[in-house]
């Protein structure tokens, strides 16, 4: 008897096409839209990385230039203006130098421009010279590290003229340096980042990353902010990811496992059981118990979807805190909470309140919890998760237990949960139930979705924006407006209270996010897919006669 | 012919041997509807089962209960002599019965490579940690599950559609997509539901191939079809469901001409006509 083989089974060439057909011949999903093979795929996501890279070094390179003269504009007197680049024109030896150097700067700039756009319209394409835009990105940034020794030798800057303070200077001349950085990394490596996008794209964020405590040394609340809201909140977003984005499963209580870990923190190491484990104990030990009661939240909504679901888990969201704040077993302290939360150290030294050494811990937890997940998402687990939000009963008919699937998210989304609280009630010295209230819960459903549902890397780019936005620009919305209406002639802005617009403002950025990038700043692949056919589906169904 | 060789489908069903699927007087009720009605029938190893009946008949009552997706009202249902009743569906897909849906049910925002993939799932050993820290031992599972996913693609012409997520491909090779996903964690039982709705002649040809292929490596085939063509040929025997209630069984030559099953069909007009002359029918 023959060996039955793929032969009777093997699709022709024509049956496919054929299939398609109708398809494209409605334009309803035209099929070069999507990546057909997994070479393809793989290409576009990593000249993605690639172009992202680019842009990257463009953004910090053109921000670093302009840095000063936003100080200038928004903090009367401090730098320089146009004026005095008029007034004393640039002089001597060392000016040439200088000059030869910013053509290079600006040669490099308009080259990686002309890649972008080129990048953009013929997608894939092999790039030549690329060494040679890395040697001019190389001498940017040496021609940077010069103008700034050269100002600070002759304490003038040599392209504009005279500089009334230095103040803002180091900041432009680090980001401008980071920006080439970048940019030399990119292009001279460009072969490795074309096949490692991914890894590429997010090691130059960290870089980055860790940089921002030197790049913004000048600017205190911005490292506070990093470190308090930006870090805090990724973190918190890459956690309700997992239960949210890869498992389908909608949680709206989020914040009562935040509060759970910090809680456990404060309850381990301060003065009101007179414990004090040491902090990098308690951040696993608050782990741990938010992944328990991530579990026994699971539990009884095993049963449950979609709306239902969430509702469950808003009640469980508003326990928590309210437990807290009625101090609950004598545990909690009350409305007052628990304070004196030992800082942490490492190795004798003592973090105390510089916000700079939670950052960076931060940034190194973040690293670790992006890879691990990474790692999940590609294993059993991962695609258990996915089998069980696509379509829970096909999952379970096929093998998948869909308890210990969903169990499994809602424990490992806790625990991350759990981790940010335990740094959070350390970093402060001090947690109140006042910190874990709803609108926690919902500002990190928000920054998840906004991010994009299911993809690790623009959740954390959603945590960043959406914690710069409530807690940097709303801030900061008076000063901003009235410096603007100031300086562009409309003093009329600089007389509204902004206080009172700071959320219709908040809400109104949600909107138009939303609205320009509707499945999230960064897209997961099947999110983005989805929301491409989404309106299709039914026109699709009746083509293929499936109504 | 080597000692391991599969059991030819010329060999005749040996009456002698424990059926792999036994149901006993299974019934299930919705409330005041009856839909499965004290059934009883049997599925031997490696034999073609075709169930028939009008729409409405129970036929997929009879799936999901068979495969845990409903619990049954009585009734016994046994799978190599051991009970599958109150057992969670993903138990039963362990033990060795999988299927495919009516309308189709794939994981529709999953590559079809993962959609295979997740068919192993049960048979894989990795836990949370060895997949967290990518132990040696979880990527080589990894990889081998991947290979064995790779290949089955391979022998359903899926291969170039590896990377392409399930919704995305064309009706037909979904179909395909769901009989690989059923086959990935190696069953001893496959239920079809339909296999051939929808699809085109051509397709149904390279279907019933599936199928025979499949029954030559010693599965056992138990499919709800409407499309008599392919019924009547591919089958062993068929069971016929009609009302929720078992009204024949049998040889396909046998079903044809009974008299009951061509009333369930054709309405008791036919059937007068049929008891008449039933080669006038035919």
């Amino acid at each position: 008897m023959p060996e039955p083989t793929g032969d009777g089974l093997a699709v022709t060439d024509t049956a496919a096409p054929a299939t398609e057909d109708p398809r494209a011949d409605d334009d309803l999903a035209p099929p070069d839209e999507l990546p057909v093979t997994a070479s393809e795929a793989a290409r576009e996501e990593s000249s993605g990385g690639f172009t992202a890279l680019v842009i990257a070094g463009l953004v910090f390179i053109v921000a670093g230039w302009l840095l000063p003269w936003f100080v200038e504009q928004t903090s009367n007197g401090i730098g320089y203006s146009a004026q005095d680049a008029v007034s004393s024109p640039p002089t001597g030896i060392g000016t040439i130098v200088v000059y030869l150097i910013a053509v290079a700067m600006v040669g490099l700039v308009a080259f990686a421009l002309y890649d972008l756009v080129r990048g953009i319209a013929h997608r894939g394409r092999p790039l030549r010279w690329w060494r040679g835009r890395a040697a001019l990105a190389i001498l940017g940034a040496v021609g940077t590290l010069v103008v700034w020794l050269l100002i600070g030798v002759l304490r003038e800057e040599p392209l504009f003229g005279n500089i009334s303070s230095l103040a803002a200077t180091d900041n432009a001349v680090w980001m401008t340096l980071t920006g080439f950085v970048v940019l030399a990394l990119a292009y001279g490596l460009r072969p490795w980042v074309v096949t490692h996008g991914e890894v590429a794209f997010g090691g130059v964020v960290f870089m980055i990353g860790a940089l921002m405590p030197f790049i913004f040394n000048q600017s205190s609340s911005f490292i506070e902010w990093g470190a308090s809201a930006a870090a805090i909140y990724t973190l918190l977003a890459l956690g309700l990811n997992i239960v949210v984005g890869f498992a389908g499963l909608l949680d709206l209580g989020y914040a009562a496992f935040f509060a759970i870990g910090a809680y456990t923190c404060g309850s381990l190491a301060s003065p009101v059981h007179g414990l004090h484990f040491p902090f990098w104990i308690v951040i696993f030990i608050g782990l741990a118990v938010a992944a328990l009661f991530g579990a026994v939240l699971g539990a009884p909504t095993l049963r449950l979807r979609g709306d239902y679901l969430a509702i469950v888990t808003l009640g469980f969201g508003e326990i928590i805190p309210d437990a807290a704040n009625n101090n609950l077993f004598n545990a909690t302290g009350g409305p007052e909470g628990i304070t004196g939360i030992d800082h942490p150290s490492i190795f004798g030294f003592n973090f105390g309140i510089d916000a700079k050494f939670y950052f960076w811990s931060l940034l190194i937890i973040i690293a670790i919890v992006l890879v691990l997940l990474r790692n999940i998402q590609r294993s059993r687990l991962g695609r258990a998760w996915a089998a069980i939000r696509e379509d829970e009963v096909a999952a379970a008919a096929t093998g998948v237990n869909p308890v210990t699937t969903k169990l499994l998210a809602f424990s490992i989304g806790a625990s991350i949960s759990g981790l940010a609280g335990a740094f959070f009630g350390a970093e402060l010295g001090s947690v109140t139930p006042d910190s874990f209230q709803f609108a926690v819960s919902v500002t990190v459903l928000s920054t998840v979705v906004l991010g994009g549902l299911g993809n690790n890397t623009g959740v954390a780019a959603g945590g960043i924006l959406v914690s710069f936005i409530i807690f940097w620009m709303l801030d900061h919305l008076q000063e901003w407006m009235g410096t603007f209406g100031l300086k562009f002639g409309l003093p009329a802005l600089g007389t509204i209270d902004y206080s009172r617009w700071v959320y219709i403002v908040y809400g109104a950025i949600l909107v138009g996010i939303m609205l320009l990038r509707p499945a999230g700043l960064l897209p997961s692949r099947a999110r983005k897919s989805e929301l491409q056919a989404g309106g299709q589906t039914e026109a699709l169904a009746v083509v293929q006669g499936r109504v | 012919m080597t000692v391991t060789a599969p059991a030819s489908p010329m060999e005749p069903v040996e009456a002698a041997r424990p059926p792999i699927l036994q149901l006993d007087r299974v019934t299930k009720r919705f409330g005041g509807l009856l839909a499965v009605n004290s059934v009883s029938f049997a599925v031997a190893p490696g034999e073609i089962v075709s169930m028939i009946g009008p729409n409405g008949a129970g036929k997929t009552t009879a799936f999901n209960m068979v495969t845990g997706l409903y619990p049954t009202t009585a009734g016994a249902i046994l799978f190599n002599g051991q009970s599958v009743v109150g057992l969670p569906p993903h138990r039963i897909a362990k033990l060795g019965i999988t299927r495919t849906f009516q309308n189709i049910r794939l994981f529709s925002f999953v590559t079809a490579l993962d959609n295979v993939m997740v068919g192993e799932h049960c048979k894989m050993h990795e836990n949370i940690f060895q997949s967290m820290f990518k132990t040696p031992h979880s990527r080589r599972e990894e990889r081998d599950v991947e290979l064995r996913a790779l290949a089955s693609l391979r022998e359903f012409g899926l291969e170039r559609y590896a990377d392409s997520y399930a919704r995305n491909l064309p009706y037909g090779l979904q179909r395909r997509l769901e009989i690989a996903r059923a086959l990935a964690s190696g069953p001893s039982l496959l239920l079809l539901d339909e296999p051939a709705a929808g699809l085109n002649s051509q397709e149904k040809v390279e279907l019933m191939q599936i199928i025979s292929d499949l029954r030559a490596k010693g599965l056992t085939i138990f499919l709800i079809e409407h499309d008599m063509r392919v019924v009547m040929e591919i089958s062993d025997r068929i069971v016929v469901l009609d009302h929720g209630e078992l009204i024949a069984q049998g040889l396909p030559v046998e079903v044809r001409n009974n008299p009951r099953v061509i009333e369930a069909y054709l309405g008791s007009g036919a059937a007068a006509q049929a008891e008449r002359g039933p080669q006038a029918t035919a």
